[in-house]
């Protein structure tokens, strides 16, 4: 009798708990897991274009539901600094890692100990000399290069005289820039150019520079920039020098700034590049080589050109005036 | 092994309690099976309920809360249009002296409102009138060339909304907005001249009615205009970074309602609804995935409730069957005992429910009687071969055989051989059929027999001190009795009556049937017997006195035994007369016809 008892009991215990992991089970879908994070590091914290990075990336956390913790060194050329967030990153168990690299080479070893540790890696913007990250999601710059040399002729002419300030010297992207620029010049004889400056990112050089090509060559048309500082400065200068639309500008982005710039007729064409894609599909694409769902290689986010006239079409200022409520 | 032993006691188990046709599994399946039947209607009942109305209530649903968020959209946007109208007012009442009122209404209106940019007056020429002060206006900006302007010129009296765009009239500040334009006719100079109002509004209002409400997990709601233009939209950033696109030509095709929309990949339920004065259109998305989730979820609850109640009944059953049946088997295993021949126990023990408690007491008593008759049988035959034995015993009496022996001794030396055969050859007789073999039964003509052969014997032994007759109906020869019955009797009749009388003694002996049973009567005219002694005559005890009676108590007794009381001894007597003794046994025993 009571061994009858003991039974019953024990098919009662058991059903039960069947029963309750079974609910369990299914509630389970519904619990709160804890979040993915998602450690986005880029050249310069605070600056226009790298702000339209954040949203983007911003955009994506929110969609995917996953914590992204931006950051990156004051100065862009703090190339030490960034290399020890990558490390803090990893060493702060970081899901995923989405990087900008300040530098093609040095950033190599911190970006492979991540995958080492199977943290996924995605480089944006600027790319490394690495094969193992998950993707580079950027600017095709060779391309970017050509628009702006189309860009050039259409808005200087065949024939002219032109001063380049480029910003890295052998940095990956000014070399492909330069690369795609003069490709495209190379089909127009009439182009000399004069001058051929690096600024290091740095918009006091460059104004400095450009200063010094238009005194050392008073004929001179244009002045053709490779990225947002050199843009500004040489914008800065041409202003400063009272040569708006005597020498003319075409350069990089589109920071507020250069677009003031624009507006008052001192820049005459600019190439956008999308960094809100940039840092939106960083963090989607590293999520899925989180989930292990396969992610191309290199993904271009394309780049467009903008002139006064067009800048306020409807799908140009999405692109440069990012959507904000 | 622990399972092993685990497995080996549940089909133990089962072995023993859920055998077919026992009390236990017919309760125990009839249990599960109304539990499992009565579940599976009620959960194919709910399920089929659930499905049908799942996508209908998610439709209306829908709708009911997108009609709830146009009624406080356009609400707002109306308040917005009153706010247009309030400028537009102000300046057709005052003409051209309004300026410093307006500039009042202005810096009021900008500074409760911060869902409102801009609010702006341009002149036929598209110079600026009036406009928010604390932002410098740009030089550059020529409002003549913008959209707003000219359509809001072309038809003064409408509304002009201009979608999301960047506003520019303002230095270092390029907001997004959505502006409400119209324009307005006034004096200036004396003269009708046609100027343009300017409200810009930014998202925040209409993304907290948009977004305050859920579609589902994943479902949400945009907006758009009559041509297209994404208005407000969760994820507008995205959407117009280009990384996310909206079926907005087939929600623009729609009359306003519900349909199905394959796009991307994933099937929405997609849910449009017009709203007033602005020619916007409010669009739901909500994914037919998730409704497919949550019937899901429904259906594993309904399973795991369905199972569960299974499982609780299953065990309720087990239990209720155990507890009605296991008192029974209790009394089953015990009743085996007895059945084995175990009757020493007390009784069960009364416990339990009231049914098994009067099935128990019914047992007992039944039990009790059992071995109370048992007892009785076990009596009975005990003083059955006690009187048997006496019987015999009685009949190698060694004075009997001494006498005799004597006697013929006696007539041996007298020359008396005649009476020495006739002596020899009746003691032969009677020691021949008292053994007969050890058989308890024998003829009554055997036993008249027998009778005779003694009372020769006697007759001899004591000189012709008495007659004898012996008179038997021929139809009870051949019928069995119970032996050495009727010897006792005479003996009795001789010693006891005849012996004391001076006259010659009488013995008449008839064998006769009587209402179906067979009498033998033993009449003397002896002494008799006392009244006194003859009541207790039949139950004396052999040591009152040894010679008196005890032969008819043991016959008395025998009879009684193998026939039943309604047999046996009866006798009259009457003092100085005589006794008569009947012996009644029944005509036919149930065995008689067997032997």
């Amino acid at each position: 009798m009571k061994a009858l008892h003991r039974c019953i009991l024990l098919i009662f215990a058991a059903l039960f708990a069947v029963s309750l992991f079974g609910c369990s089970g299914s509630n389970s879908l519904t619990a709160e897991e804890k979040k993915t994070s998602i450690k986005v590091i880029v050249k310069k914290r605070n600056h226009d274009y790298w702000a339209v990075v954040q949203m983007g990336a911003e955009a994506a956390g929110k969609e995917f539901n996953v914590s992204m913790n931006y950051d990156g060194p004051t100065d862009e050329k703090d190339i030490e600094g960034q290399i020890r967030m990558v490390n803090e990153a990893i060493d702060d168990k970081a899901d995923a890692i989405v990087l900008a690299a300040s530098d093609y080479t040095m950033l190599v070893p911190a970006a492979e100990r991540a995958i080492d540790q199977k943290i996924p890696v995605v480089i944006i913007d600027s790319n490394i000399k690495s094969d193992r990250m998950v993707s580079f999601i950027g600017t095709d710059n060779v391309d970017a290069g050509r628009i702006l040399g189309e860009s050039l002729v259409e808005k200087v002419g065949e024939n002219c005289s032109i001063g380049v300030v480029s910003f890295v010297k052998g940095a990956a992207t000014a070399v492909e820039r330069e690369e795609g620029f003069f490709n495209a010049i190379k089909k127009h004889p009439g182009i000399r150019v004069l001058g051929m400056e690096y600024c290091n990112s740095d918009e006091n050089l460059a104004k400095q520079q450009t200063e010094k090509i238009i005194n050392d060559n008073p004929g001179i048309d244009a002045i053709v920039c490779l990225n947002a500082y050199s843009t500004a400065g040489a914008a800065r200068a041409i202003e400063g020098m009272q040569k708006t639309g005597d020498v003319k500008l075409v350069g990089f982005d589109s920071t507020p700034e250069e677009i003031s710039y624009m507006e008052k007729g001192v820049i005459q064409s600019l190439v956008v590049q999308n960094p809100f894609k940039m840092g939106y599909l960083g963090v989607k694409y590293v999520l899925d080589a989180l989930k292990q769902i396969p992610v191309e290689k290199n993904i271009n986010t394309g780049s467009t050109v903008i002139d006064k006239d067009n800048m306020y079409l409807p799908e140009n200022q999405k692109l440069v005036f990012p959507f904000t409520n | 092994m622990q399972r092993h032993s685990i497995f080996k006691k549940i089909s133990a188990f089962l072995k023993n309690h859920l055998k077919l046709g026992s009390i236990q599994s017919i309760i125990t399946l009839s249990f599960t099976a109304v539990t499992i039947f009565g579940m599976v209607i009620a959960g194919v009942a709910l399920y089929s309920n659930f499905s049908q109305n799942a996508e209908k209530n998610a439709a209306s649903s829908t709708q009911q809360i997108m009609d709830q968020v146009t009624i406080n959209l356009e609400y707002y946007l109306k308040g917005m249009m009153e706010i247009s109208d309030l400028m537009r007012s102000n300046m057709v009442d005052t003409a051209d002296t309004t300026v410093k009122n307006l500039n009042d209404l202005l810096n009021v209106t900008l500074k409760i409102r911060k869902d409102i940019v801009t609010m702006a007056i341009f002149d036929d020429a598209g110079k600026i009138v009036l406009s928010d002060p604390e932002y410098l206006y740009d030089r550059n900006f020529n409002a003549a060339e913008q959209d707003w302007f000219k359509n809001s010129l072309k038809d003064p009296a409408d509304y002009f909304v201009q979608p999301p765009h960047v506003q520019r009239m303002f230095q270092d500040k390029r907001p997004w907005v959505v502006s409400l334009c119209r324009g307005v006719t006034v004096y200036k100079d004396d003269k009708l001249v046609n100027w343009v109002t300017i409200v810009d509004m930014n998202f925040s209002v209409i993304e907290q009615l948009c977004n305050k409400v859920s579609l589902g997990r994943r479902g949400y709601i945009y907006v758009i205009d009559r041509h297209g233009n994404i208005i407000y939209h969760p994820q507008q950033q995205i959407v117009y970074a280009g990384l996310k696109e909206e079926n907005i030509d087939n929600a623009l095709s729609h009359r306003e309602g519900s349909y199905f929309d394959d796009f991307q990949g994933e099937r929405r339920i997609m849910t449009v609804k017009d709203i007033g004065y602005t020619g916007w259109r409010m669009v739901g998305v909500s994914f037919v995935d998730e409704l497919v989730e949550n019937q899901r979820d429904f259906n594993n609850f309904i399973l795991y409730i369905l199972l569960f109640v299974i499982a609780f009944g299953i065990a309720a059953a087990l239990f209720i069957s155990a507890k009605i049946s296991q008192p029974i088997k209790r009394l089953e295993h015990q009743m085996n005992r007895i059945e084995n021949g175990d009757f020493d126990i007390e009784g069960l023990e009364v416990k339990g429910e009231d049914e098994v408690k009067r099935l128990t007491k019914a047992f007992n008593l039944m039990i009790a009687r059992i071995k109370q008759l048992m007892n009785e049988i076990i009596g009975e035959q005990e003083a059955k071969r006690r009187s048997e034995f006496k019987a015999l015993q009685a009949q190698i009496n060694p004075h009997f055989l001494y006498n005799t022996l004597d006697s013929i001794i006696w007539m041996n030396e007298s020359r008396n051989y005649k009476g020495v055969t006739e002596m020899v050859a009746a003691l032969a007789k009677f020691f021949r059929i008292s053994i007969s073999k050890g058989n308890e039964i024998i003829t009554v003509g055997d036993e008249i027999e027998h009778a005779r052969s003694y009372l020769v014997i006697q007759k001899i032994r004591y000189k012709n001190k008495f007659d004898f007759s012996i008179e038997a109906a021929p139809e009870v020869l051949g019928h069995k009795t119970l032996k050495l019955i009727l010897q006792p009797i005479i003996e009795n009749a001789i010693y006891h009556g005849i012996n004391s009388i001076q006259e010659k003694g009488e013995i008449a002996i008839s064998v006769y049937v009587e209402e179906g049973n067979i009498v033998y009567r033993v009449a003397d005219n002896g002494y008799g017997i006392k009244p006194e002694l003859l009541k207790g005559i039949l139950n004396r005890e052999p040591s009152f006195d040894h010679a008196s009676g005890v032969g008819l108590k043991n016959v008395n007794e025998r009879v009684k035994l193998s026939y039943g009381s309604e047999y046996g001894i009866e006798i009259q007597s009457e003092e100085e007369i005589g006794t008569t003794v009947y012996i009644k046994i029944p005509l036919n025993e149930p065995g008689d016809k067997k032997q």
